[in-house]
């Protein structure tokens, strides 16, 4: 089972159409578990929030053993500088673990009409996807119709897709069947 | 017998073994003494494994000694006796040094990847067991260039998958971050984002493979240079001096090539309009032709329909001569038409006999049966 928790104030819809969509990418039951307050340990001097302390820090809820714990915040997030640079970080998950977490903070303003909260929604899908098929073991995928792909690839359009392909969804398949107890 | 077998299986072990540790990069490590509990050592295909121990186990009577290493991502245990320590190729963790340069590696540009899939494969799997880190990057970096051509099949889509794996296992013991972090990095050199510009190093040199000749890629272009022409008594260079004489020459003659040309185009024209009329055309007006045009123009003329359409005429007689005596003074085209209605007529009196007069030979036919002979009798 995913459970969503959220940082900040989403709106229901929202939640809603996320949880049917990681129903329909994974096949496991989705619910919403409720709000959670964000750790303050985990900002940084810049004012950005280390993804990884705040994960670890994040209020735990209660899960069985197979659950994924998806995190939602609107913050944004930073990563440790590797030897290029500074990847920009959209979240955070454990490989291979159980939990996750996403930042709404460098998604295009949720807006008032249709299209733009239409917009919103999709870029949502596909971050939670992403990162919680890193909790299935999944790797970042050469495919930009894949939503494995790296979310700042030059490659992918504003409005990706947010469905995984072919091998990443056997994978992914393989695994949560391996998983279910 | 029995102990040169043996030697020559030992022969073939040693062989087998110096040539691994020859293809095996710096950082390998070359016997069991190497080892201590606690030790972290990449196992090639495999991962990063813990060295936890000596253990003994008695196999088919004998007693063996064997290292065992757990796998740090999944505890998975191995056991690997203490004469394999050195051909399989383990060999410690890359260090922060060596992952820096792969990076440099994954940021630089790529050449063309191999497109033979059987050489990229081998050359792949190779790499992987005996490249080290910087040869598990050259192995993603390689299949993602590829994927950037056309969709990675099956086969290599797993491989890229695997090597992407070990690839990021490794950075993130080396480097001390998550794995889905290192999994950014590689990204972040692979594709990074728009308007982000790299500082990139000189990348490091990969390992060359030691296989067989074909694998080896530098002595392929240095063959490529030589063909060994000369040994054949070809001098590329003055092949190379006729052809640019040749260009030049045309180029300088163009008028008069363009003249020769047209010549040659006018010559050969007809001949092929003769040639796609008279393919066509019915041998009795080809007859005609050749009354026209005379024999010398019908030479180029394709020669698959001639012995169909050019049965050897019979030697005219007099009376067929005298025929074709009037259509040839009536030069133009309307006189050939009717000349080849003559000429169609030609083919029954060759079936019949060359008789004087066609039309009392066709009514000597039935009457050769039995009235003619009646009256010749008569």
């Amino acid at each position: 089972m995913i459970r969503i928790v959220t940082l900040a104030t989403y709106d229901e819809g929202d939640i809603t159409h996320l949880s049917k969509t990681l129903y329909r990418a994974f096949g496991v039951g989705t619910e919403h578990v409720g709000n959670r307050a964000l750790p303050k340990k985990a900002e940084r001097d810049d004012g950005r929030f280390d993804a990884i302390k705040l994960l670890a820090d994040a209020t735990p809820v209660r899960a069985y053993s197979d659950d994924k714990v998806l995190y939602i915040t609107d913050m944004e997030l930073a990563i440790p500088k590797g030897p290029l640079g500074e990847p920009p970080a959209w979240g955070y998950a454990e490989q291979g673990g159980d939990r996750a977490l996403i930042s709404t903070f460098r998604f295009r303003p949720r807006g008032v009409t249709e299209a733009s909260i239409e917009v919103f929604r999709r870029r949502m899908a596909r971050e939670s996807i992403h990162f919680i098929g890193h909790l299935w073991d999944l790797h970042h995928c050469y495919d930009a119709r894949c939503a494995m792909h790296p979310s700042w690839s030059p490659s992918l359009p504003d409005d990706p897709e947010f469905e995984l392909d072919a091998f990443c969804r056997d994978k992914s398949e393989r695994r949560v069947r391996l998983a279910k107890t | 017998m029995v102990t040169v077998g043996a030697v020559r299986t030992l022969g073939k072990r040693e062989r087998a073994d110096k040539q691994e540790e020859a293809s095996s990069p710096g950082g390998n490590i070359a016997s069991s003494a190497d080892l201590k509990p606690g030790d972290r050592v990449v196992y090639p295909k495999q991962g990063v494994y813990r060295v936890t121990g000596l253990e003994q186990k008695d196999i088919a009577g004998q007693r063996l000694e064997f290292v065992k290493m757990s796998r740090e991502e999944d505890g998975a245990s191995v056991l690997v006796p203490l004469g394999k320590v050195a051909t399989i190729g383990l060999r410690r963790v890359a260090t922060a040094g060596d992952i820096e340069g792969v990076f440099h590696f994954l940021g630089a540009t790529y050449g063309d990847p191999e497109l033979d899939w059987k050489v990229r494969h081998r050359d792949n799997v190779e790499r992987l067991i005996a490249g080290g880190v910087l040869g598990v990057a050259e192995v993603v970096k390689g299949l993602h260039s590829l994927s950037r051509l056309r969709p990675l099949p099956a086969k290599e889509r797993e491989l890229y998958d695997s090597s992407r794996h070990l690839l990021v296992n490794e950075i993130s013991v080396s480097l001390g971050v998550p794995d889905v972090i290192a999994e950014d990095y590689v990204d972040f050199a692979l594709m990074p984002p728009a308007g982000v510009k790299l500082p990139l190093r000189t990348p490091p040199t990969p390992v060359e493979l030691k296989g067989p000749p074909w694998k080896r890629k530098k002595a392929i272009v240095a063959e490529d240079d030589d063909l060994g022409l000369a040994e054949l008594g070809i001098d590329l260079g003055a092949i190379e001096g006729a052809i640019e004489g040749a260009a030049e020459g045309a180029a300088e003659g163009a008028a008069g090539g363009e003249e020769s040309e047209e010549g040659e185009a006018e010559g050969t024209a007809p001949a092929a309009e003769d040639g796609a009329e008279e393919g066509v055309a019915v041998p009795a007006r080809m007859a005609g032709k050749v009354a026209e045009k005379g024999a010398a123009v019908k030479v180029p003329v394709q020669k698959a329909p001639a012995p169909r359409k050019a049965p050897p005429p019979p030697p005219p007689p007099k009376k067929a001569a005298a025929r074709a005596s009037p259509v040839k003074k009536p030069a133009p085209r309307p006189s050939a038409k009717p000349a080849a209605r003559p000429a169609a007529k030609r083919p029954k009196p060759r079936k019949g006999a060359p008789a004087k007069k066609p039309a009392t030979s066709r009514l000597a036919r039935p009457k050769k049966g039995a009235k003619p002979a009646k009256g010749k009798k008569k």
